[in-house]
């Protein structure tokens, strides 16, 4: 109930505002946000070069979030067969490379789903690597503030009330020539080391998942480079080619040593 | 029973589109003696008693008089636990030409950082306590709050508390990248900035 009313007062504020006096065209703004993304880009590809291409990557995301640290994001991929990696970048999070994909053999990468911790009103941006090495960027912008320091509403104890659980729900029969879809849940705070313990003042530290494989028999769906900017409670939405053998296994690892497997048969209509 | 709780859901929402004030909660919080000491994150009180509460409307309406801006932000806190090779990059935006010192609303605060503040202060309105001064940092933050009491206790007559903060502003206006004030950095520790 509390949560509630704050977030209707939130609402309520928010709806008091008139949307205003946006200045149009390019403004201070917008070459501190350029400048700020070039700084990023040069930290995490160097000098390689990163060419804009909205076709290659569509970032679906809310215009102005909900909740700030829980924000849903939508990736999806044009050219999926010639897909090698994917990373997602917050542009204004103090951390903000938050996730790398590099997709293995049994990927169908067309459509990655994720939720994330937003700090401000901030570009996010999705860049695409292709087989053969190009780097191509996508941008959107969106509203939200506080997400990476917002605390989670409960003990840290509680948070971390079965840490590791995971859960694999299928989109549907897995069946060869058609494309097959999974939602991973992994139950873990995710916890941004920027939360502070309102009454004790002290910040919990980070621990986050930082590697996740997901493999299919032998073969690697994808393999994900995690960070402080993915929301507790990870939920990852991929495509997996239907032509595997054997389970699905999830191997997931935190900061702080933590490890967790589990497999989860495939359900198929000719198993 | 469902009847009685619907009615005071109604109730309770009737009083929460009844409150029109920037900083007004759904629980009404009385304002405290002196510096609220508790949570620095919660719902805050309506009221500044010796300052002006404003809205976005009134900020904008106070700006032509170039009021000191007091953005009190706290300074992102560099994970524990985060890998050394992680890209740490925080930066802060806030209202344009806002001098920001992280973490001056909090208390208590140690008495050198307390002068430090209005020292500073003191500096950014070159001595008239009649110049109109802004603290803000974000919605439902008591470090605004502090800030604008302090400003008070020492004589500023026009003192304004923005609640509503740079989200409040950043709705219908542009932020700018904004640093630490090099002053006020100075004159307190890494650790206690962050506080």
């Amino acid at each position: 109930m509390k949560r509630l009313m704050l977030a209707l007062s939130l609402t309520l504020s928010a709806a008091a505002l008139a949307p205003g006096h946006v200045r149009a065209g390019a403004t201070d703004t917008d070459e501190e946000r350029a400048a700020r993304w070039s700084e990023i880009k040069t930290s995490i590809f160097g000098d390689r070069a990163v060419t804009a291409s909205e076709s290659a990557v569509k970032i679906d995301a809310p215009a102005r979030a909900l909740d700030a640290a829980l924000v849903p994001i939508g990736l999806t991929l044009a050219d999926k067969d010639n897909v090698k990696g994917l990373s997602f970048i917050i542009d204004d999070n103090p951390s903000p490379y938050a996730a790398h994909f590099t997709f293995g053999p049994a990927a169908d990468p067309g459509e990655i789903k994720l939720r994330v911790r937003v700090n401000n009103y901030t570009n996010v941006h999705a860049v695409v690597e292709t087989k053969d090495g190009k780097l191509l960027e996508a941008a959107k912008f969106v509203k939200a503030s506080g997400g990476c320091s917002a605390p989670m509403g409960m003990s840290d104890e509680e948070a971390m009330k079965g840490m590791g659980e995971m859960r694999l729900k299928f989109g549907g029969e897995v069946q060869p020539g058609k494309p097959a879809e999974a939602t991973l849940m992994v139950r873990h705070p995710n916890f941004s080391g920027m939360q502070m313990n309102q009454v004790t003042r002290d910040y919990t530290p980070a621990r986050y998942i930082e590697k996740l494989d997901v493999t299919y028999g032998d073969a690697l769906v994808f393999h994900l480079d995690g960070d402080i900017s993915i929301a507790s409670n990870p939920v990852i939405h991929f495509g997996f080619k239907p032509e595997g053998k054997g389970p699905i296994k999830v191997v997931a690892s935190d900061n702080q040593g933590g490890r967790w497997e589990q497999s989860f048969p495939v359900p198929s209509a000719s198993n | 029973m469902r009847v009685i709780a619907r009615t005071a859901a109604l109730g309770v929402l009737g009083l929460m589109l009844g409150a029109a004030g920037p900083a007004d909660s759904p629980v009404g919080v009385p304002e405290p003696e002196g510096l609220y000491t508790g949570p620095p994150r919660g719902y805050t009180p309506a009221t500044l008693k010796g300052a002006t509460v404003v809205d976005l409307k009134g900020l904008e309406k106070l700006l032509p008089e170039n009021p000191v801006l007091i953005d009190v932000v706290l300074a992102d806190h560099r994970p524990q636990g985060l890998p050394a090779d992680r890209p740490w990059l925080p930066t802060h935006r806030s209202l344009p030409g806002a001098v920001w010192m992280p973490g001056a609303g909090a208390a208590p605060l140690a008495p050198e950082q307390e002068e430090a503040f209005l020292a500073r202060v003191a500096a950014l309105t070159g001595g008239d306590k009649a110049k109109p001064v802004v603290t803000f940092c974000r919605p439902e933050c008591w470090g605004s709050w502090n800030a604008g009491k302090r400003l008070v206790a020492a004589g500023y007559t026009r003192v304004h508390w923005f609640p509503l903060g740079v989200e409040g502003w950043q709705d219908s206006h542009d932020t700018a990248v904004a640093k630490p004030d090099p002053a006020w950095t100075a004159a307190v520790s890494g650790r206690a900035a962050q506080r």
